[in-house]
């Protein structure tokens, strides 16, 4: 694969209830990533956008937000699924050769929309739905279970995860600022409300407004813009079935065979000794386990010690806020600050090659991971 | 101390989650920083349009970002009370006695602006004789509110050259 680079990247200050509509949202994300790298509108080539009509309470989504997303008279479309589905989608583009440079953005505002409840509809209507028992917590209460049950893990070992994440939210200046818990301990964790059991309310992450934008050059475009570009040197991308009972929840095996073509594809050989940052998409702070080990970081069963090496989500993750639709964009944004050394408070040293994944549906359905790598100096 | 999950505690707070949802219940929400100003001048009897310093592209109704230069205007303009006829359509509704009854729905292109709003036509006027380009003039409300429709409709004025035009096709 050509190399593409990513050269500029905007993340707009999540909140619970953000005083923007998604327009200025989006507007904000999409200025600032082409301020950021010195670019005008008129270089876009073509623009992705990451929304969901449910989401956004109207159809085609993607129509009101032209102008906001810089896309006014450019070759544009929309992916309703996650920002790193956007990101894939805007990376074929580039290698397309048609494109020069593509911009991409997702969009969250769950303070519009209950959530979960749409979540719901997400179900296959002809068996889960008239049951309307499968919901993101109790998908999420399974899929923890069936991973303590595998692999001999205890409620202590998840909440450690948990705790691990919320403070490194803490020392990012773009995580949600409920999220920042620099002094939780693994007991306030098992002792908040139970979701589903085992997952607890503290396990899960508040869903939060959020938009995040970024762009995407070839690589001889992206020397031009910048010294330092980051660049995308393998993806990978592999859905399962929808069916919970198909799958063995405790390991996700879509992610296991995107990481290889990825891996496969950058020329890594072993992925624990060369990735040094791992940002990963988790909907439940043991999910962010199950895909740490999928994508071989460690071996199966023993993805609580990424928690003690500390390169797994050093921005918090998920759980430093969960913005729906923007979240596996800003997992690769986040990494790629780190490959360009621009981490504030939570930067890894020397950090030269990355991963960011992203996903969608219950329980990791359908999985894509980026291998990152720092160009430049 | 491990938890027992199956543990049962009554709890003061908790959880709904709604097995469907409603479109109708969905918050929109809308930065009313440039509607305001522009219902406030109407209240005030002005028509305002919004002005991009990049492109001097001019807005009426005004738009919170133009697209062409990825700004947020704030330049307001006053504009004059004439307009022209960009497109037109009409549709027929049934009156009390059930006739049908023409219903002209014009696009309004206040002069001074490059955008189209759509709105009524005067129902005196017969939509017959409404043709592309045709000069409007904005008929205020007996009250003003200071809302959108504080202009009631639009009645074409009449304009000498356009007279002149067509009696000289006639001849």
């Amino acid at each position: 694969m050509d190399k593409v680079g990513i050269v500029g990247y905007y993340q707009v200050k999540p909140g619970l209830d953000i005083m923007m509509s998604p327009y200025e949202m989006i507007f904000e994300a999409v200025r600032g990533a082409l301020d950021y790298a010195d670019l005008k509108r008129k270089d876009l080539t073509t623009v992705i956008s990451a929304t969901n009509d449910y989401y956004d309470g109207k159809t085609i989504s993607n129509c009101f937000k032209v102008e906001a997303g810089g896309a006014y008279m450019k070759d544009e479309s929309k992916v309703e699924m996650d920002g790193a589905h956007a990101a894939m989608y805007g990376l074929f583009r580039i290698l397309s050769g048609n494109h020069k440079l593509a911009m991409i953005y997702g969009i969250s505002t769950p303070s519009c929309y209950q959530y979960e409840s749409v979540r719901v509809l997400e179900n296959d209507p002809t068996f889960d739905r008239p049951i309307n028992l499968l919901n993101s917590y109790t998908s999420g209460g399974m899929q923890m279970r069936a991973y303590m049950k595998a692999f001999g893990i205890s409620e202590e070992d998840i909440a450690k995860v948990a705790v691990y994440n919320l403070k490194n939210a803490a020392k990012n200046p773009l995580a949600l600022p409920e999220a920042k818990k620099a002094d939780i301990t693994i007991d306030e964790v098992l002792k908040s409300d139970i979701l589903s059991t085992p997952l607890r309310e503290l396990m899960y992450p508040m869903k939060c407004d959020g938009a995040t934008a970024m762009i995407l050059a070839p690589e001889r475009q992206a020397l031009k813009i910048t010294d330092n570009p980051v660049w995308i040197i393998g993806v990978g991308n592999v859905n399962e079935t929808y069916y919970l009972g198909d799958r063995d929840l405790s390991v996700s095996l879509s992610m296991e065979m995107a990481a290889g073509k990825a891996y496969e594809m950058a020329g890594i050989k072993d992925p624990k000794s060369e990735i040094d940052v791992a940002e990963v998409f988790g909907h439940t702070a043991c999910e962010d386990l199950i895909i740490a080990e999928a994508a071989g970081l460690t071996d199966k069963g023993k993805g609580i010690s990424m928690v003690d090496r500390g390169n797994l989500n050093p921005s918090g993750g998920t759980m430093a806020g969960y913005t729906p639709c923007a979240n596996g964009l800003t997992r690769i944004v986040e990494a790629a600050k780190q490959l360009r050394n621009e981490a504030e408070g939570h930067q890894i040293n020397g950090a030269k090659m990355a991963i960011a994944t992203g996903q969608v549906g219950f329980c990791a359905q359908n999985n894509v991971i980026y291998v990152l790598e720092r160009g430049g100096n | 101390m491990p938890l027992p999950d199956y543990e049962k505690k009554s709890y003061k707070r908790t959880r709904t989650m709604h097995g469907n949802w409603y479109l109708a219940s969905y918050r929109y929400k809308f930065n009313l920083s440039r509607t305001k100003v522009f219902l406030k001048g109407l209240a005030k009897g002005h028509i305002l349009g919004l002005k991009c310093r990049s492109c001097n592209t001019v807005s009426f109704p005004p738009r919170l970002i133009c697209g062409r230069c990825l700004v947020k205007p704030d330049q307001w303009v006053r504009l004059p009370e004439t307009a022209s006829v960009s497109t037109f359509s009409a549709n027929y509704d049934a009156d009390d006695k059930n006739r049908e009854r023409p219903y002209p729905i014009v696009a309004v292109q206040q002069d001074g602006t490059d955008t189209v709003w759509v709105h009524n036509l005067t129902d005196k006027f017969d939509f017959h004789d409404v043709y592309v380009g045709m000069p409007l003039k904005a008929v205020w409300a007996e009250e003003r509110k200071g809302i959108w429709m504080d202009i009631d409709h639009y009645e074409p004025i009449e304009d000498p050259a356009i007279e002149l035009n067509k009696k000289e096709e006639e001849m």
